[in-house]
């Protein structure tokens, strides 16, 4: 009697260790995407019963923070996903492990342009796998063109001034309701650099440079700098095409209160969720624009973390992320022509000219802290008149802010 | 007169009974505020980064660099200009109506909750209606303005007038906290005091200033140093009419806390955020003892 019931017990407790549910979770700081990560976990969990996928998502400084405290204690998700740039001390730090061999493998496969492999590896290893870039392009509203007689997009930096002031649209005082070109003058604070950064690549320069040492500096106090910084003084006091007060960005190009920005793909998806019937086209930047991976790592030593990642990697899953969120996935071995022929605001992302050069945040450790106390030198000459026409002025902002931003490389070791 | 004697026992069981029940918060105040503020003097003196493997011993390096930081330089000077600004404009202010409400009338509950009430809104939700009050386009604070022939202005993008909104805001939060304290001190003087006074043929004004004003010197120095501390630890409403808005003032004004924040949970560099948490404290001490020698000289 008692063998039966202790049969009985072994036999309830093998069952229910065998059908014990396991729970995989996997972090992102993109809020938009949690409808791609449900989406594959939907298809996951269908493939391996018994397997919960927990999706957590948060806005991307929260979430990068959340990083900088649960990665130390070990307790972060077990599939992350996160930019290169910032990766990359997690990576020097010893805090995410090298993927496995089968990621590796098709990290390596040829599935990726090297680029990507990258942003994706350290000291050779891999570490990451990339899913998406965030890649600038020109968003312009094409009805306000047609309006304005443009026939298309501007291609040069002069023409991006000229056209800017004829699409603005101003009130009987001559303020502008509607912002011919819409910069970013302030909010988060890297975001403000990066920003500048994208139209000062235009003119050749760059916020920080490895030097053939080894050692990083600040390239921005220079011809290229005092052209850009010069671009938004003048269109924010003198020519009065955008003001701080002026609804811009995203919002403002749904609204109709800007007629062009340079944005990331994912307004397009936020285009069609929320104006639909806006007019807009997308063209690429004249030299070139930023591009910035985001790859997927492991932590977990459970096999079934890696496999979750490579059923995101999947050809059909890209797609649905092309599709439905707009983050332009970064295997271009998927064929995504129909996706792209039905959205033709990809166009500016995904045709790029051979010659256009790219740019991508370099991965140190204080590149964060460079941005942002740069925004800060920025954000107060932006709209500062005594800069109008005063290149002496210009150039000691600049001057200032590059000093600065020498002293936290020298003080991270870089320098 | 005989003296009571407690036996030898029952003092000791009292004091144990005392320690015994005084532990419990000792300990948690230990746990809680004690530990954690040595600790943050103690990592004031390395380059601690939250992630890195080494964390070197740099001595008063971080206090130093403190002192040619830009930006802790300006967030110093702005949380200073913020606190004296809200004692300025709410402590006056409280006293004012306070005074106005000292002597109870028919509605007077209803117009001491009234100012009180913003005190027990939460800080958020208040900031989110003061966000709007305030935004250039839509606010009705430039509707406001523009009654008087003042043209509309950007609240929260020019540096000078964020500033003057956080302590716009900040003084309308503390004001009915501040009035409260008046008022008990107010009610508290005689009324033979003001009897005599209108007796002599005072006037209120007079009254006010030879009676009221003296008699409550302690407690307007209370309020007001506690009105400097608080407002040295502003942060919620900065952050709040700064999130994610286009031309807020995140980076207009940087006060102490926020800088605190983002060089020890942004850039990571935890060391360095100890030494400002430090320099923070020793700001709140200096008050603290600026305050109870005040209030020592007053007895």
């Amino acid at each position: 009697m008692h063998r039966r019931w202790i049969g009985l017990i072994a036999l309830v407790a093998i069952l229910g260790f065998a059908t014990a549910q396991k729970t995989l979770t996997v972090w992102s700081g993109y809020p938009e995407l949690e409808p791609f990560y449900a989406h594959v976990a939907a298809q996951f969990e269908a493939e391996n019963p018994g397997v919960k996928v927990e999706i957590l998502t948060q806005p991307l400084r929260e979430y990068e923070r959340r990083l900088m405290v649960t990665l130390p204690a070990n307790s972060a998700g077990d599939v992350l996903e996160i930019s290169s740039a910032f990766a990359a001390r997690l990576v020097q730090n010893g805090l995410i492990p090298p993927a496995s061999a089968d990621l590796a493998a098709l990290v390596t496969g040829g599935a990726y342009a090297d680029f990507y492999i990258e942003n994706a590896s350290f000291e050779g290893v891999v570490y990451g796998v990339p899913l998406f870039r965030g890649q600038g392009a020109l968003f312009y509203n094409t009805a306000m063109f047609e309006a304005a007689g443009l026939a298309g997009p501007p291609t040069t930096m002069d023409e991006y001034l000229e056209y800017a002031k004829v699409l603005t649209q101003r009130d009987a005082s001559g303020e502008p309701i509607v912002s011919g070109w819409s910069l970013r003058l302030g909010g988060g604070g890297s975001g403000i650099a990066e920003k500048f950064w994208t139209i000062m690549h235009q003119y050749g320069g760059s916020i920080v440079t490895q030097q053939p040492d080894g050692t990083w500096a600040a390239d921005y106090a220079n011809d290229a700098g005092y052209a850009t910084l010069k671009l938004y003084v003048d269109l924010v006091n003198k020519d009065r095409v955008v003001t701080p007060e002026l609804t811009g960005d995203a919002q403002g190009f749904q609204l109709q209160t800007t007629a062009m920005f340079i944005r990331e793909s994912w307004v397009i998806g936020d285009i069609a969720a929320k104006s639909p019937d806006l007019p807009y086209a997308t063209a690429v930047l004249p030299r070139g624009t930023i591009s910035l991976p985001v790859n997927l790592y492991v932590t977990s030593s459970d096999p079934l973390a890696s496999q979750y990642v490579e059923a995101v990697m999947r050809p059909d899953n890209l797609r649905w992320l092309l599709a439905n969120v707009g983050w332009l996935p970064n295997r271009h071995d998927v064929d995504y022509g129909d996706i792209i022929a039905a959205t033709p605001g990809l166009d500016g992302f995904i045709n790029v000219p051979a010659d256009q050069v790219l740019f991508t945040v370099p991965p140190i450790e204080p590149i964060d802290e460079i941005q942002t106390r740069l925004a800060e030198h920025l954000v107060r000459a932006f709209t500062d008149k005594s800069l109008v026409d005063n290149e002496a002025g210009i150039r000691s902002v600049l001057q200032n802010a590059a000093n600065e931003t020498n002293e936290i490389l020298r003080r991270a070791g870089l320098r | 007169m005989a003296r009571l004697r407690i036996p030898g026992r029952t003092v000791r069981s009292r004091w144990a009974f005392a320690y015994l029940t005084l532990a419990p918060v000792v300990a948690i105040y230990l746990y809680l505020r004690i530990i954690p503020i040595s600790q943050t003097f103690v990592m004031s003196f390395f380059e601690w980064n939250l992630i890195a493997r080494r964390r070197p011993f740099i001595g008063l390096e971080n206090y130093a660099n403190l002192l040619r930081d830009q930006a802790f330089i300006t967030a110093l000077t702005n949380t200073t200009i913020i606190a004296f600004g809200i004692v300025a404009l709410s402590v006056p202010g409280a006293l004012f109506v306070a005074n106005l409400l000292a002597r109870p009338r028919r509605l007077s509950a209803l117009y001491e909750t009234a100012f009180f009430l913003p005190v027990v809104t939460s800080m958020v939700p208040a900031t989110l209606a003061w966000k709007w009050i305030l935004d250039a386009k839509l606010g009705p604070m430039n509707q406001l303005i523009g009654w008087f022939g003042v043209p509309p202005q950007a609240w929260l993008i020019r540096p000078e007038l964020a500033i003057f909104s956080v302590i716009l805001l900040s003084s309308w939060k503390v004001l009915g906290y501040n009035m409260i304290i008046f008022l008990v001190g107010m009610r508290n003087i005689p009324a033979m005091f003001y009897e005599a006074a209108e007796i002599d043929g005072a006037s209120p004004v007079q009254r006010f200033r030879y009676i009221t004003l003296p008699l409550i010197r302690p407690i307007l120095l209370f309020v007001s140093v506690i009105t400097v501390i608080q407002s040295y630890n502003v942060y919620t409403q900065v952050y709040v009419l700064a999130s994610d808005a286009q031309g807020a003032p995140g980076h207009v004004v940087r006060v102490l806390v926020y800088d605190m924040i983002e060089n020890g949970f942004r850039f990571f560099r935890m060391g360095y955020a100890s030494a400002e948490a430090m320099v923070l404290l020793a700001i709140v001490l200096v008050l603290t003892a600026i305050q109870f020698g005040a209030l020592r000289d007053q007895r």
